[in-house]
């Protein structure tokens, strides 16, 4: 399946700034965008991201945290995959808000197929950003990479649910690798099963209980900050 | 009973910043908080746009003769970045270290040591609240001091932000268990002024004091 749409292509400083050291090390030089936001990105954008096979409860938590942000103005940052992407994206959109879909394919490509129209609305209206060019061959391991992307794009992450294989983990220790703060959302923990949270909150990720927590570590400027003194 | 023998340390900070507040200035000098912890940008007076480590580090160079903690720059100031409050991956960003790092580049002190490692997290103090922040012992008990050969004379902890001074006062005791001989002070980037109503501007150079008090928390004047 194939989406007929101009894409355009950036670097990652035309889209967020200027980058440090630390966030140029998996930067791709270039990606590719299609969709209706300007350029550079405006702040602040946060990531909700987690299984593609969601519970109702992880999908209402994906749904109520979207809701809060995007009144505060926040983009909403996601995969467009099934479940907990799915349902923030959604949300954005329902509650008149922005959001940016980073994608593990190309932007000519749909995957899953089912998020057809959805893709379709973002790269009119909203975002979808790409670093794989028109043709490159879809692989596993590029959802990986796609994770390090978005990690980079948000200002902070929020995984709603995750299981230990999960490629939302990816996302996870790359925003901690950034210094940029990453959220647990607070029901994950109560699967004790589940072992990589415990991991992630002694290098320094943070439980949320509530989702008006995120705003308080969000900026409210550019990238770039004009000093008052 | 923690052993810290040290109840009195001075330090430094060249910026203020206000966790609430409403008027621009409070909102900027929250986003150059951000910036600070995040290795952002700054756009400097004559336009240029700075990695903040950098920013921060020339401007104390530049305002070297008028600042109040110049004295904390010796020839032999050995500056060690305070770390994370979480443990820390190789190659993920540690921003005292960079800040510390930026210092000695515009010809700051003497040399850069990453003398104190954290062996146990500890709760972030920027987002407990405060009943549930970390004490000086906590992270006294969570730190260590990495072996060195050369003994420093003239210890500069470098940090990025200054609240209670817990994490200074509990790394300060660490390394005078290790270097009895040495001076040690403390630089902070930034100090934050808790009641929005006291802060005044982002930039207000400042020398002070951190004590331990008896009752095992910290107090930093001003």
């Amino acid at each position: 399946m194939k989406l007929q749409r101009k894409s355009s292509k950036y670097s990652l400083e035309d889209l967020l700034g200027p980058l440090n050291d630390i966030e140029k090390k998996y930067a791709p030089k270039e990606i590719f965008i299609s969709g209706a936001l300007s350029i550079p990105l405006a702040s602040p954008r946060a990531a909700i991201i987690g299984s593609r096979k969601a519970s109702p409860e992880g999908l209402e938590a994906a749904r109520s945290i979207a809701k809060t942000l995007v009144k505060k103005g926040t983009i909403i940052v996601s995969g467009l995959a099934e479940g907990i992407d799915t349902s923030a994206h959604e949300t954005a959109i329902e509650e008149g808000g922005r959001t940016i879909a980073v994608l593990g394919t190309p932007l000519e490509k749909v995957y899953p197929k089912k998020n057809e129209s959805l893709q379709e609305i973002i790269m009119t209206q909203h975002l979808a950003i790409s670093q794989f060019p028109n043709g490159y061959p879809i692989q596993r391991k590029n959802f990986v990479i796609r994770n390090r992307l978005m990690a980079l794009i948000s200002d902070a992450s929020i995984i709603i649910e995750a299981g230990n294989t999960s490629g939302s983990l990816h996302q996870g220790w790359e925003a901690l690798r950034l210094g940029r703060p990453l959220f647990i959302w607070h029901s994950i923990l109560k699967n004790s099963s589940i072992t990589w949270p415990n991991k992630m909150l002694q290098y320094g990720a943070m439980i949320l209980e509530h989702p008006e927590e995120v705003m308080e570590v969000l900026p409210t400027s550019r990238r770039v900050i004009k000093v008052i003194p | 009973m923690t052993p810290m023998r040290l109840t009195e340390l001075e330090f430094g900070s060249l910026l203020t910043y206000t966790p609430r507040g409403s008027s621009d200035k409070a909102i900027n000098s929250r986003n150059v908080m951000l910036a600070l912890k995040q290795e952002g940008f700054v756009e400097d007076s004559t336009g240029k746009t700075k990695l903040m480590s950098k920013w921060v580090a020339e401007k104390i160079q530049q305002k070297r003769q008028e600042l109040p903690f110049t004295h904390f720059f010796q020839d032999n100031t050995v500056l060690v970045p305070i770390p994370k409050s979480s443990l820390i991956k190789q190659g993920s960003l540690w921003v005292p270290e960079r800040i510390a790092s930026a210092l000695l580049e515009a010809g700051l002190g003497e040399r850069v040591q990453k003398l104190i490692t954290r062996v146990r997290p500890v709760q972030k103090a920027a987002t407990s609240l405060p009943e549930n922040r970390p004490w000086p012992r906590d992270h006294f008990n969570s730190l260590r001091v990495l072996e060195t050969l050369k003994q420093p004379d003239e210890i500069l902890l470098v940090d990025d932000v200054v609240t209670r001074g817990a994490t200074l006062m509990g790394a300060a005791n660490r390394l005078l268990e290790s270097f009895p001989e040495a001076t040690i002070r403390a630089f902070a980037v930034m100090r934050t002024i808790s009641n929005s109503n006291q802060f005044e501007k982002l930039n207000d150079p400042c020398i002070g004091k951190i004590t331990l008090r008896s009752f095992g928390d910290t107090l930093r004047r001003p």
